[in-house]
């Protein structure tokens, strides 16, 4: 009988061995800096548990009966921050207003300066007012590597800003100077902006709980009370506020400040030839390759770093092209904080093998992306097409390594 | 001798009745009647039919399934575990020759969701005309009607059956159902029934639309319509059968009282299922494509339009090589498996290859070991790879 079995026997024996030894049938781990949602290194087990847990906090997508909405965008934090990563296109959100000669008014009465564009059954989403005349586009931006912006101390930043261009180089950044909100528990005065596209915000809880109650409709002990609809005023759902906890808001902060930066890629010849004309032409005058934390009272792997994060964080007017007349805090219409390039070597594969650059995702080109700078960035770009092919490609192979 | 005999029957099982109820029970032998006092309430527990006329009319079985896994996403290990999956109990009465009462309570994930997957009244007015009522398996696919745990053979269910039609969908309804046999070796069957349907949990769970999420209107209707669900079957000889079935109607709950709060929102499911046997090699398949009417508000987080599809070859070989085990037998088992949960939208799709090896010591007994590949996509197109490995075993009692 068992004779007969052996063949029997063998097949289900290489049927185990085969799948157990090779990575190719159990999948194989990503290497280490090579996605966004990596730990930053030299966690302490108690931050390590603090990071799982607001994975999973970031990760979860909110059911009606959970609290999403009454109106909302999206209904997980991942919708529109794909794997740590960019907003594709297909989760973009609007901010609006009314900006007549400079003055903006972003319609709080009328549902601004965000719009929610979906709502929960038996109501009706917001819509953009006939009279707004500001409509802004944004994909969600990277969130990896926030613990380390958070952490490089203001006076580093304003290091870096030159608002009435002493130096006559046409580059004129400024910090995005913004008062916190009354619930956030930090100094009353202005702080230096350095979260989102315009840096508006300038400390990651206020970031989280917004995008909670923007994005999600989900309150909190920070927002309790939910989103008002311009037709209808504050509407509820059926579950009591605060929706969520003041822990698990903490968790995600945790979790977004201890997102590590993916490492380079390769650097070939070509890349270093890359940098240095990205440093000949200008362009690092304003994505400043590196900037220093201070030290952090807690958590080490933040503490006095280098942070390769290539922006200065500061605002600088990119030209009409860019501009979508939005104001927001000191930043004008005109005006965007300069973008982390940090990551832009693996953008596409978060996004499903497209890049969807700029603050819309407007193209995938990274010489259409240089093409659209303008104002400040004028000059700069039009160095960089007078540039020979060779140095063309070196640049852009640069960026690519980052 | 045949008088005093059943007589004695009697009165044990009277006797025996008597200790159970704790009643007063008398018989008299002279005349051969039997006479028993009021029961303490009736129609109360003492006087169900299953007592006072046991007759063996109810027959009690099921099945049970148990699982090793292990699981890695990317490279990362994420659990070896065990689970008890589930054990079920079936009923099976025959009331009467045309009247007959079926059901399964469902254990699964130890305890941690007890249901009733079935129970429903069979009264057959003609083989090709078979009224049923209660709650009913909804012949949607082949697979949500015949899915128990000992027929698989792998041990993870389609996704197409599973993640588009929410295997298994179960709902409170009535119909009827027959067969018809056009000629000699073929046949033709029918399911159809109006049923509760499915309600707004669709759209209001946190995955995107998913059709599991509306099961559960067991009490009542959520909307003033039932929705209807039928399959029919047509299987030429014995060796091939193939099956369309529908299941649509109002999903929503879309008036209170005499107010409309919404609009009526329609959910339809459409599948084709084959099956196919010759000698050893089995080869069966089902394709289901689901339509939802979502809310506009809704549109871009919940889909409006879902698909999948599963293929399955199965080889029988090993007959008797065990020959402790005469009715043993090894199966060779290979299934393709899609999902598209968004079908308007590239992502949002979970893909599976599987393959195993089982043996079965007797036909209704399966050691089942099976590995499985899984792509899942997110809205965005981006890839997570999974693999699983399972070694379970499931049976029939």
């Amino acid at each position: 009988m068992l004779q007969r079995s052996y063949p029997l026997l063998f097949v289900i024996f290489l049927f185990v061995a085969g799948f157990v030894s090779c990575d190719t049938f159990l999948t194989k781990e990503p290497e280490l800096g090579e996605t966004f949602d990596q730990p930053l290194h030299g966690l302490t087990r108690a931050q390590q548990l603090a990071f799982a847990r607001g994975d999973e906090a970031f990760g979860k997508v909110f059911s009606i009966r959970e609290g999403l909405g009454p109106i909302f965008n999206q209904a997980s934090c991942e919708s529109c921050h794909s794997g740590d990563g960019k907003g594709h296109p297909r989760t973009n959100l609007i901010r609006f207003g009314r900006n007549v000669g400079g003055a903006f008014d972003p319609l709080y009465d009328e549902g601004g300066p965000q719009l929610q564009e979906r709502s929960i059954p038996g109501l009706v989403p917001e819509t953009i007012p006939a009279h707004a005349n500001a409509i802004s586009i944004r994909s969600g931006p990277v969130v990896f590597g926030l613990g380390l912006l958070e952490a490089i101390p203001d006076s580093v930043i304003l290091r870096h800003a030159d608002p009435t261009d002493r130096n006559n180089d046409g580059i004129s950044g400024r910090p995005n100077m913004v008062m916190p909100p009354d619930w956030l528990d930090v100094p009353r005065r202005p702080h230096v902006g350095r979260f989102g596209r315009k840096a508006s915000v300038a400390f990651l809880l206020q970031q989280v709980v917004n995008a909670y109650h923007q994005d999600m409709g989900i309150t909190s002990e920070f927002l309790p009370t939910e989103n008002p609809h311009p037709q209808y005023g504050t509407l509820g759902d059926d579950v009591p506020d605060p929706e969520i906890s003041r822990a698990t808001i903490e968790d995600v902060v945790a979790y977004l400040r201890l997102l590590a930066p993916p490492k380079r890629g390769p650097i070939t010849p070509q890349v270093e030839r890359g940098e240095r004309v990205f440093t000949q032409i200008g362009c690092a005058t304003c994505h400043v390759p590196s900037m220093k934390t201070g030290k952090h009272p807690t958590i080490v792997a933040l503490s006095e770093v280098e942070v390769p994060l290539y922006s200065d964080l500061l605002l600088h007017d990119m030209g009409p092209q860019l501009a979508d007349a939005v104001v927001e805090g000191e930043a004008s219409g005109s005006e965007w904080r300069t973008t982390p390039l940090w990551g832009l070597r693996l953008l596409a594969d978060h996004l499903g093998g497209t890049p969807f650059y700029l603050h819309d995702g407007r193209t995938s080109d990274l010489r259409e992306v240089i093409q659209f700078h303008g104002g400040e960035a004028a000059q700069t770009r039009l160095r960089f097409f007078a540039l020979s092919k060779e140095d063309q490609e070196a640049l852009l192979a640069f960026l690519l390594s980052l | 001798m045949r008088l005093l005999r059943r007589v004695c029957i009697i009165r044990m099982l009277l006797a025996t009745l008597s200790v159970a109820s704790g009643q007063d029970v008398r018989v008299s032998s002279a005349d051969t009647t039997v006479r028993i006092q009021q029961p303490l309430v009736r129609g109360g527990y003492f006087d169900k039919p299953f007592i006072t006329r046991p007759f063996g009319r109810t027959a009690i079985g099921g099945y049970l399934e148990a699982i090793a896994r292990f699981e890695r996403t990317e490279g990362v290990t994420e659990a070896v575990s065990f689970e008890a999956r589930r054990f079920n109990v079936f009923t099976h009465s025959v009331l009467a020759e045309q009247l007959r009462v079926a059901a399964e309570l469902e254990f699964e994930h130890g305890t941690e969701e007890i249901k009733l997957e079935f129970a429903f009244l069979d009264f057959e007015i003609h083989p090709a005309l078979n009224f049923r009522g209660g709650i009913l398996l909804s012949p949607i696919g082949k697979f949500n009607l015949a899915h128990d745990s000992p027929l698989n053979n792998l041990t993870e269910r389609p996704l197409v059956s599973t993640q588009i039609i929410p295997t298994a969908l179960s709902e409170a309804g009535m119909g009827f159902y027959g067969a018809f046999y056009p000629s000699i070796g073929s046949r033709v069957t029918y399911e159809i029934y109006l049923v509760n349907g499915l309600h707004d949990g669709v759209v209001t769970n946190a995955e995107g639309t998913r059709l599991a999420e509306g099961r559960g209107l067991f009490e009542g209707d959520n909307n003033p319509l039932p929705s209807v669900v039928g399959r029919i079957a047509y299987s030429p000889s014995v060796a091939l059968e193939v099956g369309a079935s529908l299941h649509t109607g109002p999903y929503n709950r879309y008036k209170v009282d005499a107010f409309e709060i919404d609009e009526r929102r329609m959910l339809t499911m459409a599948a084709l299922d084959w099956e196919y046997r010759h000698d050893d090699i089995e080869l069966l398949g089902e394709y289901v494509i689901a339509g939802i009417d979502v809310p506009p508000a809704l549109h871009g987080v919940y889909a409006d339009r879902q698909r999948g599809i599963y293929a399955q070859l199965n080889y029988h070989l090993g007959r008797g090589w065990i020959s402790l085990l005469p009715r043993s037998k090894f199966t060779l088992v290979g299934r393709y498996d899609i999902a598209d949960f968004d079908a308007r939208l590239q992502g949002d799709a979970t893909q599976r290859v599987s393959v195993g090896l089982n043996f079965r010591p007797v036909e209704d007994t399966v050691f089942k070991l099976d590995y499985n590949y899984h792509w899942h996509w997110n809205r965005v197109n981006v890839v997570e790879r999974s693999v699983g490995i399972n070694l379970s075993v499931a049976s029939y009692f």
